[in-house]
């Protein structure tokens, strides 16, 4: 899928701010839950140390009291109505207390009394004072009593349900009381003060912790004395109500709590609350333990609550920003994308496309600018070809033209001579690519005398042509004066280095055949030795005079060579484009090749043997560029008793 | 084709080694050119290292031997042999050049 160039970087710019914005979010979360943690750990502590004070202070009281009215009984005129209005004022002054009793030894109070215990405790609001002891409440064996009595201090009880007194859960102080008596101070009871735990309860839960939270006491043993559920109380321990639970962090909190330790731990599926911390630290005086449950949830329900708006403007901001980003990279890309349109166009050939005008001085701007630049450049490029090739094309198409004159010039129709049947002659002439130089030519110079020649003008191009048909014309101009080959060169040779300054040159061979007799009469200006394919036998190359090729330097004397012709005989006259054609391996057709060819046609027809060294070279050179042009002309003298 | 040049003397000693043809012929004038200019009219060309000479190749040489017949020297040869020497030879160019056997004996001459 192809994303542009504006979707990436808003992708790029929203995954970084995304990023950031959730490692805020998400630090700032953990930061202020560990601080809030930390403050509840401290809240916690400080609450239950709150609480903690107020019930031992409240213990502490009533157990003040309890100690003065025992040294006060000491002395004391004691008597049944002073016993009980001394109750009834305790009550009076002091709200924490529920009941108060001063129960005597059996007969210490009076001799006909086994029980004497006056007791007042409060009902509603009002003050009921009774008196405790008889056959269904046989206080010598409770608790309160002998707890005190047995070792002769005070003590508190363990709670109780007073059946039969108070009639309600309580605990109870107790202080032994003695009497002076002629015996010296002997022990006379106890007297005892109740606290009411449904008032200590009250109390307990009156502490507001948080709105779902709350305290709880645990007696030494780890009963429950207050707790939010009723059902605990009294009826469960801490441990019991662990293992119906199945919970294994409250066992443990229990074991802390009623080793006496203080401490703060933290739960994760309390019974009514769920993830809780819970502070606890024990009430030295009566070995009992109090702890603070924090619900988790309400304590971090605020923390919760800012996260959640931190979110929200978070996730509100993000949705701007990308709105911004998107419109904002869309507008950087638009121009690109403005360019790109336009440069497709361009490419498509259509350089006359207005560019979009950015007027920008950015980089976008600048890129405009050197496309603008390199549009009209390439227009003033495209404009300078044109007229480029249409010069070339013109000078090529001149150059065509004079390649066709230069062909022209030469001879082409063939037989040349109908009338002359002594005679089979063909040429042919393979133009290369490039215009070159070599020509041939034949004529009769008279009615008997035939004259031939083929040449090769050094070097190619319009200067070759020029110089080939120069050669030409000069040739059949002096042959018709001069009689004899060697003088015939001699003649052009001093022509042609006449003001010859570009050093042009041409090699050539010329022959004159008499038909009546087949002598033949030739000169060779540096050209190479033709073949002489006589009847019978194999070729043989007519060896050259060693003389220089025409045009080069002026004052050569040119020999003239001869020899004689049976009928049947033939001549091959060649330019060096045949024996210097190359392959693809860039290796010659080279003269052997030639003489092999020549050896195997030499009794045909001199049209068919030019076609079949013509064949033999273009196999030879098997699609390799035509370097030379390869120019061939054949004579066979077939002489006159043919004809008869 | 690659063109050594050496100054012996008055005289300079061409060696050409490669192929001498349309491309590379020109190249031989100008080193001729060059050690015309340097006062040296005197050359000779070795050319015991040439496997391959073009008509090009004459013309370049008839060219270089013009211009320094014009200017006062000549141009001569050593180490034609092979397919050279058939084409010097073919081509008259035997008639209208010395050819000394050695590079040592043109020097010396």
């Amino acid at each position: 899928m192809k994303i542009s160039l504006a979707g990436r970087l808003s992708a790029l710019i929203l995954t970084c701010a995304a990023l950031v914005f959730a490692l805020v979010v998400g630090y700032a979360y953990v930061v202020s839950r560990e601080a809030i943690v930390e403050q509840a750990r401290q809240n916690g502590e400080v609450l239950a140390q709150a609480t903690a004070n107020s019930i031992s202070a409240q213990f502490l009281a009533t157990a003040k009291v309890t100690d003065t009215v025992a040294a006060t009984l000491e002395d004391a005129d004691l008597s049944q109505p002073f016993l009980i209005d001394l109750g009834r004022r305790v009550l009076a002054s002091n709200p924490g207390i529920f009941g108060t009793a001063t129960a005597f030894e059996p007969q210490a109070f009076d001799r006909d009394k086994t029980f004497f215990a006056p007791y007042s405790y409060r009902q509603g609001s009002r003050i009921i004072s009774t008196s405790l002891g008889g056959e269904g409440y046989n206080y010598f064996a409770k608790d309160w009593y002998q707890l005190a009595k047995e070792l002769n201090k005070p003590a508190w009880s363990e709670p109780y349900y007073d059946e039969g007194g108070g009639s309600t859960l309580m605990i109870t102080y107790s202080a032994p009381f003695s009497r002076r008596t002629p015996r010296g101070l002997q022990t006379a009871g106890v007297v005892t003060a109740d606290i009411d735990l449904a008032w200590l309860r009250s109390m307990v839960s009156s502490v507001r912790v948080l709105s779902t939270g709350y305290v709880f006491l645990l007696s030494r043993y780890g009963a429950y004395i207050a707790h939010p559920d009723p059902d605990l109380i009294m009826n469960e321990t801490i441990f019991t109500h662990a293992e119906d639970l199945d919970l294994g962090t409250l066992r443990n909190l229990g074991r802390e709590m009623v080793a006496g330790r203080a401490g703060f731990a933290e739960f994760s599926d309390l019974p009514g609350v769920g993830e809780a911390y819970v502070s606890y630290l024990p009430l030295p005086d009566e070995r009992w333990s109090l702890g603070v449950v924090l619900p988790k949830a309400e304590l971090l329900a605020r923390i919760n609550r800012v996260t959640q708006v931190m979110t929200g403007i978070g996730l509100a901001g993000f949705t701007v920003l990308a709105v911004v980003i998107l419109l904002l990279s869309a507008s950087i890309t638009r121009p690109l994308r403005l360019l790109t349109r336009a440069a497709r166009d361009i490419s498509t050939g259509d350089l006359d496309q207005e560019l979009p005008s950015l007027g920008r001085g950015d980089e976008v701007g600048e890129l405009a600018a050197s496309f603008s630049s390199m549009k009209t450049s390439l227009k003033a490029h495209i404009a300078s070809l044109t007229t480029a090739t249409a010069a070339r094309e013109r000078i090529e198409s001149e150059l065509r033209i004079a390649r066709d004159i230069q062909m022209g010039i030469l001879p082409k129709i063939f037989p040349p001579f109908p009338k002359r049947p002594e005679l089979d002659v063909f040429a042919t002439i393979l133009p290369a690519r490039e215009v070159g130089g070599d020509l041939y030519d034949f004529f009769f110079l008279d009615e008997n005398r035939f004259c031939f020649l083929i040449g090769d003008v050094s070097g190619k191009g319009v200067p070759a042509a020029f110089f080939m048909a120069v050669t030409k014309t000069l040739i059949k101009v002096v042959a018709e004066r001069e009689p004899d080959p060697g003088r015939i060169l001699t003649k052009v040779n001093d022509d042609l280095a006449a003001d010859n300054e570009s050093c042009m040159f041409v090699t050539l061979f010329l022959a004159i055949l008499d038909t009546r007799d087949g002598q033949v009469a030739y000169a060779n200006a540096g050209h190479n030795p033709p073949l002489l394919l006589r009847a019978g036998l194999p070729p043989a190359w007519i060896e050259s005079m060693e003389e220089p090729m025409a045009g080069a330097m002026p004052d050569v004397e040119y020999g003239t060579g001869s020899l004689s012709m049976a009928p049947g005989d033939a001549i091959l006259l060649h330019t060096d484009g045949i024996c210097e054609a190359m392959n693809t391996r860039l290796i010659l057709f080279s003269e052997a090749r030639l003489l092999e060819t020549a050896a195997v046609h030499a009794e045909k027809s001199t049209t068919d043997l030019i076609r079949a060294i013509s064949g033999a070279v273009t196999d030879w050179a098997d699609g390799a560029e035509q370097s030379d042009d390869i120019t061939m002309l054949a004579v066979r003298y077939l002489g006159h008793d043919k004809r008869s | 084709m690659d063109i050594e040049t050496r100054i012996k003397g008055a005289k300079a000693l061409l060696t050409e080694t490669g192929r001498m043809d349309a491309l590379s012929a020109p190249g031989f004038e100008t080193a001729c050119q060059e050690v015309l200019k340097n006062g040296h009219v005197t050359v000779v060309a070795d050319l015991a290292g040439l496997e391959y000479i073009s008509s090009a190749g004459l013309r370049s040489i008839l060219g270089a031997a013009k211009k320094l017949k014009s200017a006062g020297g000549s141009l001569s040869f050593c180490g034609v042999c092979g397919m050279v020497d058939e084409v010097f030879r073919v081509s008259g160019f035997l008639k209208l050049f010395t050819v000394h056997a050695s590079s040592a004996q043109a020097l010396e001459e």
